[in-house]
């Protein structure tokens, strides 16, 4: 049968926010398009975003673009690249009106002007913030409008196994159709990584969609781009422990504990209070810590204990602005713990949750990597962030630099010629080998052994010991997936999927793990028991991570420079 | 404890009628009807195709015929002898698995989108109605199309009640040029006009805010 080759000036890789404006940008500067999407269009993370985003500072209130850069590398512990934070801050209003071209509607006052929230959230010294109506969903909606009407071919439900390299370029991709089994070849002259982040590297423990398991990083590292600070792996505090169903929903961040909010041990004792000023990586802390002290519940978690808020006028007025603004985190407690406990009754059983990368594909303010052909953006992206995301820049980032990143492929695509079909063949090989193979191993146990395993050892709370043991045991996967069982169904076959995942994943908690070693302090989301402070001695440092010879190799730079 | 459920197979590479299979699963009073598909993928039969997502009724992908209704796998506790099928009418990849692309690319011919907005230096004044932003809801999980008595997507792709939603949904934006109640017309709406079958399991009014408002003259 004749394999199916595409040609296109740009590739882009994952339908999110970052992904279709990459496209549509990309398609708008004139360039033949290919979307791919391992899920339908718009069913990565950013559906299941909480919808509020950061647009430009509102210099009529007294806020600036100084301000708002500020912010942002204070809070993220001075890893931040700072070409790349100016860059989100000065297109963020530009990238607001772009989304809203596609057909979505941010929340404006009665008169129907755009107005910033009162509050802003944690970290922000002004308010930033627009929001939408649902979630991420409404969001979705105009990011699928986008794709319809923008002139992009949209290949949904295809996930891309390897990037093409030839001539340290990279020349385009291969992918499975996975509702049909068949392969297929895309030649394309600028390839864009946007297919977000590794949330479910620590499922059930995450808030992340399942298909978010690092695929971007997988797909860079092997290609030849440059990682950093792959260590930085936020984890909101407060996650639902139980029923199972419900493991990782999140159900909160610090400043849902309210001015007099507490953290109790099973034995009823305070662990922890005044929480609210705190970041998500403090809390998660002494969580996790509490409980290898022993002091978790019968669920494995702590109490959050927000009864105190009731009994002052202060915490009465906390918990109106939280039936206000956190509906979908007490929509988690509702479901899982009761009425009561939704009404701060009841206490919360709470353990942090894999939330979001900070790391991810290192690039410059105009979303190139350091390889020729490849451009990342969105979360697949790293540095724009440092060591702690403040709330609301996520969906900043995904859509302004979506329009760097598509502008950028499509204006050097004219530069660049096509590889031939010939720089497939292996790749394609590889993938129909898939199919059918009569190994021991299911690739699915795997996965849930390598998802563990990142919890147990490179999740809230590390150490050298733990680290070791965790880069002990990806080896061991890495093993066991040369010997792989798979049936052979071509339709929808969950197992070749699982598969195609399978070394992205490996190579994203490498990148984690030795990352996370190589960085001797706790800084940002990256917390040691033993290194518990920042390291003052000498200058920042980003960890840089590259894949040499199949494994990860770190270096170190100077940050913020 | 262990229960019995009994699942509805199908492969169109292999031919054949749809076969009722059983599988005996663990559960417990809140374990979901996701999680017994996840236990059976994962532990009985590697075979088995469904899809999920976020988990927490978000994201719209896990929508399935649970004794003949549909319901989101993720938020349905399962139950001792329960009926697990795809969404009825809906064309079918596999298994519990439709062929959601299929369905998409037969709406494209229908404009689902607003015009390009040029480019803006500032924000548009935008009065957005609380009937758009309810539309806006939802999660496109399809299930309306199943509880529809007469959609069949093999015979009339865009007669169910999902594209009255997403052409009601356009209707309200201020920015949509299209003439959506000509459009719903053309695709039969007052035929529903008058049937009261087909229910919105996110708690959308698919009569009110969507057939009743592309009826309107």
């Amino acid at each position: 049968m004749a394999t199916d080759v595409r040609k296109a000036d740009v590739l882009v890789i994952g339908a999110g926010g970052a992904g279709v404006m990459a496209a549509v940008e990309a398609a708008r500067a004139g360039a033949g398009v290919i979307l791919l999407s391992k899920e339908p269009v718009g069913y990565g993370d950013t559906r299941i975003a909480l919808g509020a985003m950061s647009t430009s500072p509102d210099t009529a209130a007294g806020d600036s673009e100084d301000a708002f850069v500020e912010d942002m590398i204070r809070g993220g512990e001075y890893l931040n690249d700072p070409r790349l934070v100016r860059a989100l801050v000065a297109d963020a209003m530009d990238a607001t009106l772009t989304l809203e071209g596609f057909g979505h509607v941010f929340l404006r006052n009665r008169e129907g002007v755009l107005t910033r929230m009162e509050v802003p959230p944690g970290g922000h010294r002004a308010s930033r913030v627009i929001s939408s109506p649902w979630l991420g969903v409404s969001m979705c909606h105009a990011l699928r409008s986008a794709a319809a009407r923008a002139d992009i071919e949209v290949l949904e439900e295809t996930v891309c196994s390897e990037l093409l390299v030839e001539d340290g370029e990279v020349v385009g991709a291969a992918a499975l159709r996975t509702m049909t089994g068949e392969p297929i070849a895309l030649l394309a002259k600028s390839t864009v990584v946007a297919a977000g982040g590794a949330g479910s590297l620590y499922y059930p423990h995450t808030d992340c969609m399942p298909a978010v398991v690092g695929d971007s990083f997988g797909l860079g590292l092997r290609a030849g781009a440059e990682l950093v600070d792959m260590e930085q792996v936020q984890f909101l505090p407060f996650g639902i422990t139980h029923p199972p169903a419900l493991l990782g929903i999140p159900c909160g961040e610090p400043v849902v504990a309210g001015p007099f909010g507490r953290l109790l041990n099973n034995r009823g004792e305070v662990v922890l209070e005044n929480i609210m000023p705190m970041t998500r990586a403090q809390v998660a802390r002494v969580i996790v810590e509490e409980i290898r002290k022993g002091g978790g519940t019968e669920h494995g978690g702590l109490l959050l204990d927000l009864a105190p808020n009731l009994k002052s006028r202060e915490g009465e007025f906390f918990v109106a602005m939280l039936k206000k603004f956190a509906g979908p985190f007490l929509e988690g407690a509702r479901k899982a713990y009761g009425r009561e406990a939704a009404e701060f009754r009841v206490p919360w059983d709470v353990l942090p949750t894999a939330h979001y990368n900070m790391g991810g594909i290192r690039t410059d303010e105009w979303c190139r990597s350091r390889v020729p052909g490849l451009y990342a953006c969105g979360q697949a992206q790293g540095g724009v962030m440092g060591g702690n995301r403040l709330g609301s820049t996520s969906l900043t980032e995904i859509f302004v630099f979506g329009k760097r990143a598509g502008r950028t492929a499509a204006e050097e695509a004219r530069e660049r010629g096509r590889a031939d079909q010939g720089a497939a063949c292996e790749a394609l090989d590889r993938l129909r080998s898939l199919r059918g193979s009569r190994g021991s191993r299911r690739p699915v146990e795997l996965k849930r052994r390598l998802q563990g395993l990142m919890w147990e050892k490179a999740g809230p709370l590390r150490d050298g010991q733990g680290l070791e043991k965790a880069l002990d045991g990806i080896g061991a996967i890495r093993e066991g997936a040369k010997n792989l069982r798979i049936t052979d169904l071509s339709r929808c076959n969950q197992e070749i999927l699982d598969a195609i995942e399978l070394p992205h994943m490996l190579a994203t908690a490498e990148a984690i793990v030795v990352s996370a070693q190589e960085r001797r302090e706790s800084r940002g989301a990256h917390v040691r028991s033993d290194f518990p402070g920042r390291d003052e001695e000498g200058p920042v440092q980003n960890i840089l991570v590259e894949m040499r010879d199949g494994r990860c190799i770190c270096r170190r730079r100077e940050a913020g420079k | 404890m262990n229960i019995r459920i009994s699942i509805r197979r199908v492969d169109p590479d292999k031919g054949g009628e749809p076969q009722w299979t059983d599988y005996e699963v663990p559960a417990d009073e809140r374990t979901t009807v996701l999680e017994s598909l996840m236990y059976i993928y994962e532990n009985t039969d590697p075979t088995l195709a469904f899809r999920f997502g976020c988990r927490f009724d978000k994201c719209g992908l896990c929508a399935v015929e649970v004794n003949g209704r549909p319901k989101m796998a993720c938020f349905t506790e399962v139950e001792e002898g329960m009926k697990i099928g795809p969404l009825r009418g809906m064309p079918v990849v596999r298994d519990l698995v439709i062929d959601r692309a299929a369905y998409f690319e037969a709406l494209r011919g229908l404009e689902i989108y607003i015009p390009e907005q040029g480019d803006r230096s500032t924000p548009q004044v935008i009065r957005q109605s609380e009937a758009h932003k309810k539309l806006l809801s939802c999660v496109e999980c399809l299930a309306c199309n199943a509880t529809c008595p007469n959609y069949d997507f093999s015979k009339n792709p865009l007669s169910g009640p999902y594209v009255f939603v997403k052409l009601a949904q356009l209707h309200f934006d201020p920015r949509n040029t299209v003439d959506r109640r000509a459009q719903a017309r053309e695709l039969g709406v007052q035929s529903c006009a008058e049937c009261r079958k087909c229910t919105c399991i996110h708690g959308i009014n698919i009569r009110k805010q969507a057939i009743e408002v592309l009826t309107a003259q």
